[in-house]
């Protein structure tokens, strides 16, 4: 289930745009009042099913992703770390594209049944068209911080396991390294038939950079107030996927 | 290309500053080094990589704002993923991994713009790389690069996940809707491309059954196949009437649908002067003549065929 942050309504008093050029009408009709009301109700219409089907879908690709590229990683840090940059990305990413034509349609419709009868349709419907534009964006950011969201505690349960059998190898000074390189041995050609260059170095920095990119690729949206204040974390960190860069990246961490 | 060469891309496509320049050579070469679906697959990132070329271009769909540019590079990319999806190594492991559902977004999308039209035949390339044998053939190429996305890799043969699953997949993941909407409002060769994946699907029991499972679906596609061959009266296509064809005969294995298009089948395949086209094509005349006959007009039937048909067995519920 898609949960909304419960401070929601609260905030979309806030952040809602009633654009100066509806200021005659905007007193009449309660627009300060009434606005955010179409807006929850937009969301809650839009929400669930889009938040569901894109934290599933970016689940899965990332778990297979990480679990692939981090196969001999030593470092549960570096595999949550990869997942959770990969997963919000992802998740994010598919909500968005997925949400905005339904939300648009959505909250037009809302706004049109709290709006309509109080005044004559051919006003209604420029007000209702300057409204939904300048309100889609907020919806929006508020629909793909709820994927994002979600997609990091889930992937974070499926990768559960995964965590822990790094852990429980280091607390027993067992090589995790060596096994799942052995393990990988039995199962196939790939990836050991693959060429050095290519094959997963455990914290090597120009690999680990490809998932550190998924923080740096632009969102959809232009920066948003909402979307500020919910992240202000915006820039990438200080990256705990890489080793110190003490010259010893490639060699086995897990000794 | 020598092994050298492809690693040294491949190596390339995690760096955002070199990876432009390697979709394009990758893409390029990819049919003359048969190990580069497993190289991209299980090299570290790459598969990320792709993804990043993929998503990033999301915010460009809606509004349409996508250039000619950003196109081609993401259909490089696509290119690419066409690899992994047709060879046998990975062809699972992209479908449990779900990467085709990354590309659906841009089945959604209505611009007619080349851009646009691109990537959907490019992702639809994609699709139809997963579902074996040959993709459609294009008569004469309309514009090389874009047959040539969509014509690439058939007839391999699956290992480790079977037809069946492939379709299953497809079919819970909606494909079905995405491809009638490219069926009705593509290009020539994109309806193609479309129509050639429904056929696929189709043709596996799990898919006849699904499209066949309620009169809403039966008629959906039934409608689709039906405004095409109407538009093709205007605008002939003989190899899209084929896989048109190959679609209706299969639906009229299925016994609810075998009465419907007793009702729905458009009449212009019972005319010999539109059918007068498959005139050097015997298979799918042979096809259209099954057809009429497994639905009701013998006499039709006759004009097309000089042999005795019978009706198909029926199949399914």
């Amino acid at each position: 289930m898609a949960t909304a942050d419960p401070n929601l309504f609260a905030k979309l008093h806030n952040f809602v745009v009633i654009n100066p050029s509806l200021a005659g009408l905007a007193e009449r009709l309660q627009l300060k009042r009434l606005v955010p009301v179409a807006v929850d109700r937009a969301i809650v219409e839009i929400m669930p099913p889009v938040v569901e089907r894109s934290v599933t879908i970016a689940c899965m690709t990332a778990y297979e992703m990480v679990t692939k590229d981090y196969a001999v990683d030593p470092d549960e840090n570096r595999l949550r770390s990869a997942a959770h940059l990969m997963v919000s990305s992802l998740a994010g990413s598919l909500a968005l594209v997925t949400c905005k034509e339904p939300l648009r349609v959505s909250l037009a419709n809302q706004l049109h049944a709290l709006l309509s009868g109080q005044m004559e349709a051919h006003v209604l419907e420029g007000a209702l068209q300057v409204l939904v534009n300048d309100n889609l964006e907020l919806g929006c950011s508020i629909i793909e911080r709820a994927a994002t969201d979600k997609a990091v505690r889930d992937i974070d349960k499926s990768l559960a396991a995964a965590y822990e059998a790094r852990g429980n190898a280091r607390a027993r000074g067992q090589p995790f390294y060596e096994r799942a390189l052995y393990a990988q041995s039995q199962q196939g050609r790939f990836p050991a038939a693959l060429p050095e260059s290519l094959k997963p170095k455990p914290g090597l920095p120009q690999q680990q950079r490809v998932y550190e990119d998924f923080a740096r690729m632009p969102r959809a949206l232009p920066p948003h107030p909402l979307n500020a204040s919910f992240r202000p974390d915006g820039a990438p960190p200080a990256s705990p996927l890489q080793q110190p860069q003490d010259g010893s990246a490639v060699q086995v961490p897990d000794k | 290309m020598s092994s050298n060469e492809i690693e040294t891309y491949v190596h390339q496509l995690i760096n955002p500053a070199t990876r432009e320049n390697a979709l394009l050579e990758l893409s390029k070469k990819r049919e003359n080094f048969p190990e580069l679906a497993p190289y991209l697959w299980y090299s570290f990132g790459t598969i990320a990589a792709l993804l990043q070329e993929i998503v990033s271009i999301y915010p460009l769909l809606s509004p349409p704002a996508l250039t000619a540019h950003a196109s081609n590079r993401v259909c490089n990319a696509l290119a690419l993923l066409q690899c992994v999806a047709s060879h046998p190594e990975t062809r699972g492991l992209f479908l449990q991994a779900h990467v085709p559902l990354f590309l659906y977004p841009f089945l959604n999308t209505v611009s007619k713009t080349r851009p646009f039209e691109y990537l959907r035949l490019t992702s639809l390339g994609v699709i139809g790389a997963l579902v074996k044998e040959r993709m459609p053939q294009a008569g004469h190429r309309v514009c090389g690069a874009m047959a040539e996305i969509a014509l690439l890799h058939g007839g391999r043969t699956t290992l480790g996940v079977d037809d069946t699953d492939v379709i299953n997949f497809l079919l819970s993941t909606e494909i079905i809707p995405l491809c009638l909407r490219t069926m009705e409002m593509g290009s020539e060769l994109s309806k193609t491309v479309a129509t050639f994946i429904v056929q696929k699907i189709l043709l596996d029991d799990v898919g006849l059954n699904y499209i066949c499972a309620t009169a809403e679906r039966f008629f959906a596609v039934g409608a689709v196949l039906g405004n095409m061959v109407v538009m093709l009266a205007e605008q002939p296509s003989p190899r899209l009437l084929k896989h048109i064809i190959r679609c209706y005969l299969r639906l009229s294995d299925n016994p609810r649908a075998r009465e419907a298009l007793r009702q729905c089948l458009p009449e212009l395949l019972r005319n010999p002067g539109f059918t007068a086209c498959l005139k050097s094509d015997d298979t799918t005349r042979r096809w259209l003549a099954q057809l009429l006959v497994n639905v009701g007009f013998p006499e039709a039937a006759a004009q097309l065929s000089n042999e005795m048909l019978q009706p198909t067995p029926l199949q399914g519920q």
